[in-house]
């Protein structure tokens, strides 16, 4: 049965290329098609082994960046050319590599990897051949030391301190205003670096921290910690997770008979929680959701669109595009802007442009003049209502006719 | 010092989620103690099983339980296409190592290829229901779990102990050459044997589709956990395994309700630790 | 320039290139992954010294290569340590709990493999936990963009290639030298039977200890390295379940029992992760690598290695070895028996839990002298052999040899200070033929040596340039002439070929040399257990049970092979059940029962005494 379903579902991802072809070569937007030789732009993505989960919607993003960039005007007017390799989850692997691409395959530009570890390895090999490089997915701005190394993710330098001061100022406009905090978090770096941010503003604010708490990545059992939530029975219980880790606690604190009056959760699997009956009025980061007022956007509605279809396609879970995808757009249209606004291919004069001038992205104006190269923080809070992620926070940036919700 | 409810409470947890753990380590325990033979696919097995039932439970309706009436008696199957390859190639115990770590790999892809990377969740009422005792809680499905894995344990370890058939495996497993003077034939005995032991890795597939995590990676996060169950609760000894994985769960559950939750590897590895060189008869 | 001096220097130059690969300033990327496959070669090579040669089965390599990590990185981060300056220390922390572990776990008195795999699979944990928690790493990994690189090459891929390669050829060196040394030597037969290892005098604890702690070492190092060339290190992905699991899926893919096997294996399989990483068919391909490795395992079970030297010996069987060694000839000469004790026990007492198997055994037994003992089942006179070969440690009482008290010796310096057995069931080393099982109880029969010491390894690893000592083999006198020499440190590999080869003339087993134990019969895996007891040139002879199974003229055989072992020297005890041997070949006769002596004397006047004849058929039929 297995077989037929997956030879079913070959002829379909089969079909689904072919269209994608028959949409870039159709003249749906009247501009003169790229021609020339193809720039080619090189990367890799953790397509197989445990950093798998995410990457095949940020391939997905690519593939639409590459079909709209191509459907203007390309990169100078030179269609542009992806080549993808796989890292397999391996920051070494990554590093070998990068020194494909730009020795052997010799790209003329690159794209970052996908999280901290392989960035970091392509990071090195990107600074010794001198390369722009643009990544979205690097929580901890200060290890990004590379003066040609972007953020396309608008996390700004100092999310750790910025941030959680988002969440208190959401925090302090509840009915009740949380009093305390339980602080639990995965021991992922970039997950713990934000953790031990929200502590200390939390303190410095005066809201109590009566426990905190950091699992392995990966903890497998939330029983016992769960119970110590429970005791310690806070105001607001903060969590930095990472995949479904956010879901096993609930689940586990429901065991309890345990409803957290209010939780916020770092970087969940967005569509597993959502849809949890433990997920509701959940609190999450995010930078942009599909709904206004970021639908008005340049492009936004197009690519969420088309990104929806290839999701279902690929037989992804959670179809709709969301933040970790978006990543993925603005990476490609910060190097669209840098390449076409500087007029070369080469690495030094992107650099240049990109430090003196501002992109409009799928995340909004973004600068790069600021602390290791990062501009504004814009990280925003979303909540699930009626089993949907909404932006309920910043109030100006919220869902029309949505409020952050208080339990 | 934590109090004593909490104590309770993350030793029930422990102990119950510790089920699992002695579950995925009986069939593991079997097809290692009396074939020699280690089946790392067990583990890409009970994860094929975990996303049928989640894939039958969501996209079709059907209960979990009635998956698994269909996905066990598959998975039995496949337990035995398995050992028709080992018995072919005369296979030892470190190839059957390396070449089942090559097989779940496979496994691995196709289910990535089938479900994608991304984590999935199955979305049951089953997962969440709890009975209240005193102060604590037990939650109904950890429960269960533990219910199935003591019947089967307790009657996989009768069926070996008291019958003609268990005894001829277990001499079978010292000597080969023994089993024939049995009388019995060890070679139909030990398919049989392999397909249950991937029945079990079915069974406990059923209930990690209810209770963890689904992603195509998460096949290789219990292996060390669970090998260790295996050779402290004696090859071969479905019982052991379960008692030994009840163990592990609750010293991990202990620890996280006592200390950082970050150290309780330490603290479960450690017991695992002190009993090999403390070296019990049992062992 | 022979074949040898070809290949001694095609490696040499080989190696220079390879050296210097980076100053042809290639594209960095073939640098960068001829480093990985050199990081592979080392770690799968290091594996293989203790798990591999001595079947030692480990999970935990990555313990030891994380430790590396760590210790560089923690070194260069956060005590300003130059890069190079960390790689010593990254080799010795392994290495040290390398030794601690072991120190702990050989000790076991029922260490199984798996229960080893378990345990160093544990200690990966319990050190990845500690590093997580700890300020070693914390949590947040560590970031080494900031450690400056030295310039050892033009570029700095290069620079960590050349360390890589480094790294490679050292571990590959010292593999190569284990091999070919006393310890390979050991470490092979601890991997087949480690007790009898022991008897045959190799310091099995020590060896252990030895290839653990160079494994380690050599896998710490390669993670300093690592470290470099990562340069963000996390406990996740330094930790990884998946690395133990290629180094042995490698290591035994090539062939772990060879010195180069592993080497072979993860060349192959790191090119065969590389083919598939196009973002097209990343997961194809790695379905790919599944099924070529599972049929890699199916076809070659016991490695790529073993199965070309199969192949190879195969064809070279196409010309018949030369027919070598004859039956040495009998001594005639029967030396009178001293009337100096050589062995000498005094209340020996042996319990096991509740069970006295020997309750305070006194027994002298004179230089040149044959000592049957004999007594009905269970009356304890394996476990007195096995008591005095240092099998079992007293549990009260005394054993001396030549007046020195070895009661509470480990086997293998009881075997060195001359005692040598054999064993009831054959015990042969499974995996070594003939000659090699010969070569490996003369080369640690009565003799200490360092574990380094060239030896007869090199007989073992090259079976085929044996033809150059035929010349010695078929001199008879060769091996008794060493007998009567004082204790000799440093005998080359040839000399103690020799001696081996005439022990296998002697036991009448000429022409099976290069056979496995496997293709024995039982009568000659009996006679090869004496040639190894007797190639270890003993003062004192224990013979268990060698007779039992044998035909008669098997028998008569044995007997007259024994009466030539005495004939040059060696003093016998011998445990038997068939009478007509006690009887032919005792000088004097001991009577066990329920692990007391029990009689005492000459054979005919023992075997008549009532009593005697009481415990052997009963009360009643005596009465």
């Amino acid at each position: 049965m297995v077989d037929r379903v997956g030879a079913w579902r070959r002829r379909r991802v089969l079909a689904g290329m072919m269209g994608g072809a028959a949409t870039l070569a159709a003249p749906g937007l009247l501009r003169a098609a790229p021609s020339g030789k193809p720039v080619r732009v090189g990367g890799t993505l953790s397509l197989t082994g445990f950093l798998a989960q995410t990457a095949m919607l940020h391939k997905i993003a690519s593939e639409i960046m590459i079909e709209e960039i191509n459907g203007r005007n390309g990169l100078l007017g030179r269609p542009v050319e992806y080549v993808l390799l796989d890292d397999q989850s391996k920051p070494e692997v990554a590093r070998s590599l990068y020194e494909k691409l730009i020795t052997v395959d010799k790209v003329d530009l690159i794209q970052g990897p996908y999280a901290t570890a392989p960035i970091l390895a392509a990071m090195g090999v990107a600074q010794r051949y001198g390369k722009v490089m643009i990544q979205s997915s690097m929580g901890i701005p200060k290890l990004q030391t590379y003066d040609r190394a972007f953020p396309a993710t608008p996390f700004g330098s100092e999310p750790d301190v910025t941030y959680p001061n988002v969440i208190l100022d959401a925090m302090a406009t509840f009915p009740a205003p949380p009093k305390s905090m339980v602080i639990l978090t995965s021991k992922f770096p970039s997950a713990q670096f934000m953790a031990l941010g929200m502590k200390a503003q939390a303190e410095k604010r005066g809201v109590k921290v009566p426990l905190y708490l950091e699992y392995e990545s990966g903890n497998r059992d939330f029983g016992a910690i769960a119970a110590r939530i429970k005791e310690a029975n806070a105001d607001f219980l903060w969590v930095g997770s990472l995949g479904l880790e956010s879901n096993l606690l609930l689940e586990a604190l429901r065991k309890l008979d345990y409803k957290p009056k209010n939780h916020f959760h770092l970087y969940p699997a967005p569509g597993p929680l959502a849809v949890s009956a433990d997920g509701d009025k959940a609190l999450c980061s995010t930078f942009i959701e599909p709904d206004e007022p970021f639908m008005s956007r340049p492009g936004m509605k197009r690519i969420a669109a088309e990104y929806k279809e290839k999701a279902a396609k690929a037989n992804l879970p959670y179809p709709t595009i969301d933040a970790q995808a978006c990543g993925m757009v603005a990476e490609w249209q910060i190097l669209e802007a840098a390449v076409n606004g500087a007029g070369s291919l080469e690495d030094e004069k992107i650099a240049a442009w990109l430090r003196k001038n501002r992109v409009d992205t799928i995340y909004g104006k973004a600068r790069f003049d600021g602390p290791y190269n990062h501009g504004d923080a814009a990280q925003l809070i979303k909540q699930v209502q009626n089993k949907e992620w909404k932006v309920v926070w910043p109030k100006e940036l919220a869902a029309p006719g949505v409020k952050l919700i208080a339990s | 010092m934590p109090s004593a409810t909490l104590l309770g409470q993350a030793l029930i947890s422990g102990v119950l989620a510790g089920g699992l753990y002695g579950l995925l380590a009986m069939g593991l325990s079997l097809s290692w103690g009396l074939l020699r033979l280690v089946n790392l696919s067990h583990f890409a097995l009970a994860f094929l099983a975990a996303y049928l039932v989640y894939e039958l439970g969501t996209n079709y309706h059907v209960e979990p339980w009635w998956s698994a009436a269909l996905i066990v008696p598959a998975m039995f199957a496949i337990g035995v296409a398995q050992h028709w390859l080992f018995d072919k190639f005369k296979v030892n115990e470190l190839a059957s190592l390396l070449i089942t770590f090559s097989f779940a790999i496979i496994l691995e892809v196709g289910i990535q290829l089938y479900w994608t990377a991304d984590f999935r969740r199955y979305e049951t009422e089953y997962a969440t229901r709890s009975l209240k005792a005193g102060p604590f809680y037990i939650p109904i499905l950890d429960l269960t779990l533990c219910l199935v894995a003591g019947a089967l344990a307790w009657g996989t370890w009768l069926w070996l102990r008291c019958t003609y058939v268990g005894k001829a495996l277990r001499a079978a497993a010292e000597d080969p050459g023994i089993a024939a003077a049995y009388g019995v034939d060890h070679k139909k005995l030990a398919y049989l044997l392999s397909g249950i032991g991937a029945a079990y890795a079915g069974i406990a597939g059923t209930f990690i589709a209810l209770i963890a995590t689904l992603a195509p990676a998460q096949i290789w996060a219990y292996l060390g956990v669970v090998f260790a169950v295996v050779i402290i609760g004696r090859l071969g000894n479905p019982l052991g395994a379960l008692l030994a994985g009840l163990l592990i769960g609750a010293s991990e559950s202990i620890a996280m309700a006592v200390l950082a939750p970050a150290w309780a590897p330490v603290v479960s590895f450690s017991v695992l630790i002190a009993i090999l060189l403390w070296d019990p008869e049992w062992l | 320039m022979n074949a040898n001096g070809l290949s001694r220097l095609g490696a040499v130059v080989a190696i220079g290139v390879l050296g210097f690969l980076p100053m042809a300033r290639l594209p960095a990327f073939y640098d960068s992954f001829l480093y990985l496959v050199f990081f592979w070669v080392s770690l799968s090579t290091s594996w293989a010294l203790l798990s591999g040669f001595a079947g030692y089965f480990s999970l935990g390599h990555a313990a030891f290569f994380g430790v590396g990590v760590y210790v560089t990185a923690d070194l260069t981060t956060k005590f300003g340590w130059p890069f190079l300056a960390t790689l010593p220390v990254a080799a010795a922390l392994p290495a040290l709990l390398a030794l601690g572990v072991g120190a702990i776990v050989f000790r076991l008195r029922r260490l199984r493999g798996e229960l080893f795999a378990l345990l160093t699979l544990s200690v990966t944990f319990v050190i990845a936990t500690i590093i997580l928690n700890t300020p070693i790493d914390g949590g947040g990994g560590i970031f080494m963009s900031a450690v400056p690189l030295p310039n050892l090459m033009p570029t700095p891929t290069g620079t960590i290639y050349l360390l890589g390669f480094i790294l490679c050829v050292a571990s590959l060196g010292i593999a190569w030298k284990v091999v070919h040394s006393r310890l390979g030597m050991g470490l092979f037969a601890i991997h087949d039977d480690e007790d009898v290892a022991e008897a045959k005098g190799v310091p099995t604890l020590r060896y252990k200890l030895i290839a653990f702690a160079l494994s380690a070492a050599i896998a710490g190092a390669v993670g300093g390295v690592h470290a470099m060339y990562v340069g963000f290190i996390t406990v996740s992905g330094t930790f990884e379940l998946t690395v133990p699991l290629y180094v042995v899926l490698m290591s035994v893919l090539g062939g772990a029992r060879s010195w180069f096997g592993p080497a072979i294996g993860a060349a192959a399989i790191t090119a065969l992760l590389y083919a598939f990483i196009s973002g097209g068919e990343a997961m194809v391909g790695r379905a790919i690598v599944g099924v070529i490795l599972i049929a890699a395992i199916l076809w070659l079970p016991d490695g790529f290695v073993p199965a070309v030297k199969q192949w190879l010996a195969k064809r070279r069987r196409a010309t018949p070895p030369p027919a070598i060694a004859e039956v040495a000839p009998v001594m005639p000469a029967i030396k009178p028996v001293s009337d100096k004790v050589l062995l000498e026990v005094r209340g020996a007492t042996k319990r096991f839990g509740g069970l006295q198997a020997l309750g305070g055994v006194d027994l002298d037994v004179r230089e040149g002298e044959i000592l049957g003992l004999v007594g009905p089942n269970g009356s304890g006179k394996t476990t007195l052999i096995n008591v005095v070969s240092g099998f079992y440690p007293l549990t009260s009482g005394s054993v001396k040899v030549d007046g020195i008290e070895i009661g509470n010796l480990p086997a293998h310096q009881i075997a060195r200070r001359g005692v040598a057995r054999t064993y009831q069931i054959p015990r042969p080393f499974v995996n070594m033929t003939v000659l090699e099982n010969v070569v490996l109880a003369a080369t640690f029969g009565m003799e200490h040596s360092s574990p380094f010491k060239w030896g007869g390894g090199s007989v073992i690893r090259d079976g085929g340039v044996m033809s150059d000592t035929f010349d010695a083999a078929h001199d008879p006198s060769v091996g008794v002439r060493r007998r009567h020499l004082p204790r000799r440190r440093g005998r080359s590999a040839s000399e103690i070929r020799d001696e081996a080869l005439h022990w296998i003339g002697f036991t009448g087993l000429a022409g099976k040399e290069e056979a496995l134990p496997a293709a024995l019969n039982l009568h000659e895996r009996k006679f090869l257990e004496l040639a190894r007891a007797l190639a270890a040139k003993p003062r004192l002879l224990l013979l268990d049970e060698v007779l039992s199974g044998l035909n008669p003229a098997e028998v008569d055989n044995a007997i007259r092979l024994v009466r030539a072992i005495r004939a040059q020297g060696a003093t016998i005890v011998f445990v038997e059940h068939l009478m007509r041997a006690v009887v032919e070949l005792s000088d004097r006769v001991a009577v066990l029962n329920e692990g007391k002596l029990f009689a005492l004397g000459a054979p005919r006047e023992v075997m008549r005494d009532p009593r005697v004849v009481s415990i052997y058929l009963g009360k009643a039929y005596a009465a």
